[in-house]
């Protein structure tokens, strides 16, 4: 059985090697006997096919993470869609920004969000917001660990799911990460499902069911170490808000 | 002088003389000077000239050379060779390199300026000429990413001050948009070039103007090459040096600028090349002539060198080192590899990110073409340290054969399992982790 992974604006929004997080659901999902087709799409595209079994978004500069925000609005009623009907997505880093209601960039002008959740973001330029974090979702007690490289912050929380139980560095949040259906958006950049096996098995048995197939539990050991020791090595640390 | 800038040389010379004698090379002294002074480069008597040098790589380099030619030619120097680059160090040194009244006695100052902390050090007094490198993706986690490091190098950048840019480097480039006086260099099509990006990202891919596509003639390397935006018409600027010609010949090696300065250098690795060609470039806009700057650059070493050779037991190898949140560097150091015919192995340690400051962030490894490796016959890969999990699944998803890779948590046990190879092995690593290979292997020398 073949499944379409849908890779918004690879090419775009790949800043912290996010291409990793799809190279991983490939892997998994090749594991539980999938064959697996990837399908890139670009900001210049005339459409975009959200009939997929697995959508991600990664980071990229603030200037494209625009562009690629006035590109996927003309087509937010597909892409709600999509999301209402349980299509696994992941938004990473910067992309879980447009998510929102929408987001004020460094110049002042707002651009207008997908309106999936009820956050805003404000942008500057002066300065990044660059830290490791460890996050903890309120509901089920999981962890996640990764690094935050961004612009803004948000205006509001009540749509957050995680609390940042850590910050190493100068990250000024309390909440992050957001989900509805089989959709989650958080801050974290990169490959984050190397260094968080459960979430990278959260969307692969929602893709099995989705597709009618019995989800075979496999264990990945070099990913649940990478985990196991970043979380460790991340609450002992006491490099604090040591700044960069 | 006023007084409390007065007061800020003092201190500062005094901690200066202090750290000294305790043998610390800091930037303490200027933290102090700009406590009591927060100005107090804007009260120095500077010379006339003055170079500074930024960008994501190759700046130590690149100004280490260029003060070779400068004293070479008779030019007294004043410059931060300590390499603390950020507004601190730099009070530290031009302070040190004063009289009691401020004056910078020196023909000419010579700066090494972080991408970041330029726009505060420049607030105060303008370098005459400003030579930027290249705008890489290079230590993000502090530096967030090349576009926003564009931005801030942007408002360190004055109109009293001429830009010395590599053309070949589009965010570079970019800065010399519209701007009159500006020289460029680059490096025409040389042997090596690519028609294609063969990395795992483009940064080449969209205009940095415009962000429409791009099209380049040829890469020499990531998205360095002649490029030309399809939409806006924004290009490779004409260039004023051009890098024309890399031999490497029966262990002779050289380079050639503007058709006719021959330069014997001791590697033409394509980064090296670069630098001496900004060198060349900054020598010869301050009014030396280029035959003199091409004889003071030839045959000159590195003090910063990239490259060591060691013994391991039986094992003969080459540490090649490569910085760590730096997919570029990388790259470069897997082309070497791949470059070399004999067989050999690899060991690539990532165990301590940064020297400098704490993170965990190995999203970089995504970013380097380890798939390249499949292009060479390679003998055993050994990944090690804290990081060597995150590795291992890299190596596993870029299809690498995993009955060559061994994987170890220290480097000691790692040393322990390759020092009876009888392929040749490259270590590549970073400053921060570099003493935990070469300790073990100059001790295994001396027993
Ligand atoms: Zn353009």
């Amino acid at each position: 059985m073949t499944v379409k992974i849908l890779y918004l604006y690879a090419d775009f929004m790949n800043l912290y090697g996010d291409n990793g997080n799809v190279r991983i659901m490939q892997r998994r999902l090749e594991d539980q006997g999938f064959n697996v087709v990837i399908e890139n799409s670009t900001v210049y595209d005339d459409d975009i096919d959200f009939d997929a079994d697995f959508v991600y978004m990664g980071s990229g500069y603030e200037s494209n993470r625009n562009l690629a925000l006035a590109h996927l609005s003309r087509f937010k009623g597909s892409l709600l869609r999509a999301v209402v009907n349980g299509v696994p997505m992941l938004f990473t880093g910067n992309s879980y920004d447009l998510l929102g209601k929408g987001i004020t960039t460094a110049d002042g002008t707002f651009l207008e969000g997908l309106g999936i959740f009820n956050y805003s973001f404000k942008e500057q330029l002066e300065k990044r917001y660059t830290g490791d974090v460890v996050l903890e979702e309120v509901a089920t007690k999981d962890r996640f660990v990764g690094f935050v490289n961004r612009a803004g912050i948000p205006d509001s929380t009540e749509d957050m799911c995680c609390d940042a139980i850590k910050v190493i560095g100068n990250v000024p949040i309390t909440k992050d990460a957001a989900r509805v259906h089989n959709l989650l958006g958080i801050s974290l950049i990169g490959p984050v499902l190397l260094k968080n096996p459960n979430l990278a098995e959260f969307f692969v048995s929602a893709i099995c069911n989705r597709k009618g197939i019995e989800y075979k539990e496999i264990f990945y050991p070099r990913s649940t170490r990478s985990h196991e020791k970043t979380l460790k090595a991340l609450l002992e640390t006491d490099a604090g808000k040591k700044a960069r | 002088m006023k007084i409390r800038a007065f007061t800020a040389l003092v201190v500062c010379k005094a901690v200066r003389g202090l750290a000294k004698l305790f043998g610390r090379g800091s930037s303490l002294p200027g933290k102090y000077a700009l406590k009591i002074c927060p100005d107090i480069l804007a009260h120095l008597e500077l010379p006339e000239l003055s170079i500074a040098v930024t960008g994501s790589n190759g700046k130590t380099s690149s100004v280490e050379m260029i003060a070779h030619v400068l004293q070479n030619n008779g030019y007294k120097v004043a410059y931060n060779k300590e390499g603390s680059n950020q507004i601190e160090g730099v009070v530290t040194f031009l302070l040190g390199a004063s009289n009691m009244k401020g004056k910078v006695l020196s023909d000419i100052v010579l700066l090494e300026a972080d991408e970041r902390y330029a726009r505060h050090t420049f607030k105060y007094f303008h370098p005459k000429y400003l030579v930027i490198n290249n705008l890489y993706r290079d230590q993000m986690t502090r530096n967030g990413h090349p576009e926003w490091i564009k931005s801030i190098i942007g408002q360190a950048i004055y109109d009293d001050m001429t830009l010395i840019l590599n053309a070949d480097d589009p965010l570079v480039a970019s800065f010399g948009k519209d701007r009159e006086g500006t020289i460029y260099f680059g490096a025409r099509i040389l042997p090596g070039d690519k028609l294609r990006n063969e990395g795992v990202y483009d940064d080449g891919k969209y205009c940095p103007i415009c962000k429409k596509p791009m099209k380049y003639e040829y890469y020499h390397y990531n998205h360095i090459g002649k490029f030309k935006c399809l939409h806006c018409g924004f290009s490779r600027p004409k260039i004023d040096h051009a890098l024309t010609e890399t031999k490497d010949e029966n262990g002779k090696a050289s380079i050639t600028i503007d058709d006719k300065y021959e330069i014997s250098v001791f590697f033409t690795g394509i980064y090296h090349c670069y630098n001496i060609l900004a060198a060349f470039t900054a020598a010869t806009a301050i009014g030396i002539e280029p035959e003199k700057v091409a004889s003071s650059l030839s045959g000159y070493v590195l003090k910063s060198g990239r490259i060591s050779d060691f013994t391991l037991g039986k094992t003969q190898g080459r540490l090649l080192l490569s910085k760590h949140e730096n997919s570029v560097s990388y790259d470069r150091s897997i082309d070497v590899v791949v470059g070399d015919s004999r067989k050999k192995s690899v060991m690539i340690i990532v165990d301590a990110i940064s020297r400098k400051y704490y993170t965990s962030d190995s999203s970089w490894l995504w970013d380097i073409n380890f798939e390249k490796l499949k292009e060479t016959e390679i003998d055993k890969i050994f990944l090690v340290g804290q990081y060597c999990d995150d590795l291992a699944v890299r190596f596993d998803l870029a299809g690498i054969d995993q009955d060559k890779v061994q994987v170890y948590e220290t480097v000691q046990e790692a040393a322990d399992n390759c020092n009876n190879l009888d392929s040749y092995l490259y270590v590549i690593t970073c400053f921060s982790d570099k003493e935990k290979i070469l300790s073990i292997v100059t001790r295994r020398e001396l027993t």
